[in-house]
């Protein structure tokens, strides 16, 4: 039994340590503008499977097909893109996380979330480049050969392990998994290193690649219940940390320092001023308010409309409702009826928080103020029950 | 023949695992811990906790859980959330027994929310209006939720809080055709529910 241990240490070096090829290619496109594939079979059954996700995407009720927001979105993924612009389908999701993806054949989705947490337009490009970076370098199909090579090798692994020893273990299967997680670090690494290059040759901000990851790891520390993270081995992408660090670092020895001016981003500040109200919605019904006030903070200092910024402060301070938060939610909404057009909605939660305060004569006011500024409102008939009291 | 029996056991335990023991619903007064509702026919109990019920909640069908469902959750304390999650990091939404209406419709939305999976679903609310439940003050409302890779859904929600806990009930089914064929029957169950006398 013992003379065969060398053979089982050479598989599992076999196994786990097959991942780190990518790192020495020259870091460049693989296909050309334009990529259909016409001779792996493997490569075009994926895309039909793709094609036929696409379908099913286009028909969800969750795509945001407001022409402003897809507007916004296609040109900077086209200024990006450059020669591969008509190569991409861009799909809005309604979908508060922070996230963005890509598929072999250039479907590209990006989430709602994303474009709340930006500070600029630059840091949207600096996903999506990103993504258009997994694009041309195939990683999609080369993750396919990936997993199916890792997980036959470890199939016989531990089929061999059986008949050396007897026993019967996952441990091939656990190695392949492990090599096949690394694999994917590495082909993060590579479109974050490929995306900010395209950044750049698009004359957006490179400097943006790192801040979003900052912005990310921000926002995780302000938040009060913090996401589980998965163990070191099974990460599917680098940390956030690790990857603020080696873009910011890459791109200061490349670039230079971060020297650009800061400016309103108009066409930024447009998309979230006229879509502030569902976009916030989301983020509030997902309970997180240490993530949401971060959020209101950033908008704050980028100069979306304080209005609506302050009735969403008066919104998370409302529902957090914590020692103390009654009274600033009531100065939130004040200070947004105040400085702009507040949503009506402003009106009648002020008027439900004098409610809870016992101030029937304050929150009647404020509640025929709500329907003077929103005569069809949904909730009339409930308003009125509160002011023939 | 050992192949065919073990085919037989097989299609044994397929099948039982397909019984899972709906009963149906008898027409007259149902009793959902102490909260009491006229039931008309045709509606199936489904049997114990759903994943993330409380336990003394009821869910209630007639085509499908999928399609249309009835779900009653009485006497939710202060404190405590409308559904449980055993993840740690779900912030799930909870319960103040000075909520308002608004706050509660808010309660529901983000509970849905955290139902479907955060993200894969938009929840909102309309048409809030107060109604009366024996005699307790309370509220209804209608809710939408888009979820993704599913069906519309609408729904008729009814809710009022007594001695500091919640009691919420909902319809939602899907949209369009089944909302709308159940909804009258379902509208009004919610609307008859009212507290057991305590006697």
């Amino acid at each position: 039994m013992i003379h065969r241990l060398p053979t089982v240490f050479v598989l599992i070096a076999l196994l786990s340590g097959s991942t780190s090829l990518a790192r020495d290619e020259p870091l460049d496109h693989k296909i050309p503008p334009g990529y259909v594939p016409e001779e792996a079979r493997d490569e075009q059954g994926l895309w039909m499977e793709l094609d036929e996700l696409e379908r099913s995407l286009n028909k969800s009720a969750l795509l945001v097909r407001d022409p402003d927001i897809n507007n916004y979105i296609t040109e900077i993924v086209c200024r990006v893109a450059g020669d591969y612009c008509n190569d991409f389908r861009v799909y809005i999701i309604r979908n508060p996380g922070f996230n963005a993806s890509m598929t072999a054949t250039g479907m590209m989705q990006i989430w709602t979330g994303l474009i709340v947490r930006a500070n600029s337009t630059d840091e949207i490009a600096a996903v999506v480049g990103h993504e258009i970076a997994h694009y041309t370098r195939l990683h999609s199909l080369q993750r396919l050969r990936d997993i199916k090579a890792k997980a036959t090798a470890g199939s016989v692994f531990d089929l061999a392990v059986i008949l050396a020893t007897g026993y019967n273990t996952p441990l091939g299967q656990m190695t392949a998994m492990i090599s096949i997680l690394s694999f994917n670090r590495e082909q993060e690494t590579e479109a974050d290193l490929l995306g900010t290059r395209m950044l750049a040759e698009a004359s957006y901000n490179p400097h943006a690649s790192y801040k979003v990851w900052q912005r990310i790891i921000a926002e995780e520390e302000a938040a009060v219940v913090k996401r589980r993270k998965p163990s070191m081995f099974a990460q599917t992408h680098p940390a956030s940390d690790a990857r603020a660090s080696y873009l910011e670092s890459l791109v200061t020895s490349t670039y230079g320092d971060d020297d650009a001016e800061e400016v309103t981003d108009e066409k930024l500040l447009n998309i979230l001023n006229t879509h502030y109200l569902f976009l916030m919605e989301d983020q509030l019904d997902t309970n997180r308010f240490g993530r949401t006030k971060e959020l209101l903070e950033r908008h704050h200092s980028i100069g979306v409309e304080p209005s609506l910024v302050y009735f969403f402060y008066g919104e998370m301070f409302r529902q957090r409702d914590e020692e103390g938060d009654k009274q600033l939610a009531m100065d939130a909404y004040r200070h947004s009826i105040e400085v702009g057009t507040a949503p009506p909605d402003a009106y009648k939660n002020l008027g439900y928080l004098h409610l809870k305060s016992g101030d029937n004569v304050a929150a009647q006011v404020e509640f025929r103020k709500y329907l003077e500024a929103d005569p069809a409102a949904d909730d009339r008939a409930m308003i009125e029950f509160y002011l023939e009291e | 023949m050992t192949k065919r029996i073990l085919l037989l056991a097989a299609s044994f335990f397929m099948l039982t695992g397909c019984v899972t023991g709906y009963t149906l619903v008898e027409p007259g007064p149902h009793s959902i811990d102490n909260l009491t509702v006229n039931a008309n026919s045709g509606w199936n109990l489904v049997p114990g906790a759903g994943s993330g019920d409380r336990k003394n909640a009821q869910r209630w069908t007639r085509d499908g859980l999928l399609l249309d469902r009835m779900v009653f959750i009485p006497a939710v304390p202060d404190g405590e959330p409308l559904a449980v999650s055993r993840a740690k990091d779900a912030a799930m939404p909870v319960f103040h027994k000075d909520m308002l209406p608004n706050e509660i419709e808010e309660l529901l939305e983000s509970t849905i929310v955290k139902f479907f999976g955060e993200g894969q679903a938009a929840v909102s609310t309309s048409n809030l209006r107060p109604h009366r439940f024996g005699e307790n003050s309370g509220v209804m409302f209608d809710i939408n939720a888009v979820v993704t890779e599913s069906p519309m859904y609408k729904g008729v929600v009814g809710a009022f809080i007594a001695s500091d806990e919640l009691y919420i009930m909902w319809y939602i089914g899907a949209d369009p055709y089944y909302y709308d064929k159940h909804l009258s029957d379902a509208d009004a169950i919610i609307k008859s529910a009212t507290l057991a006398s305590l006697n």
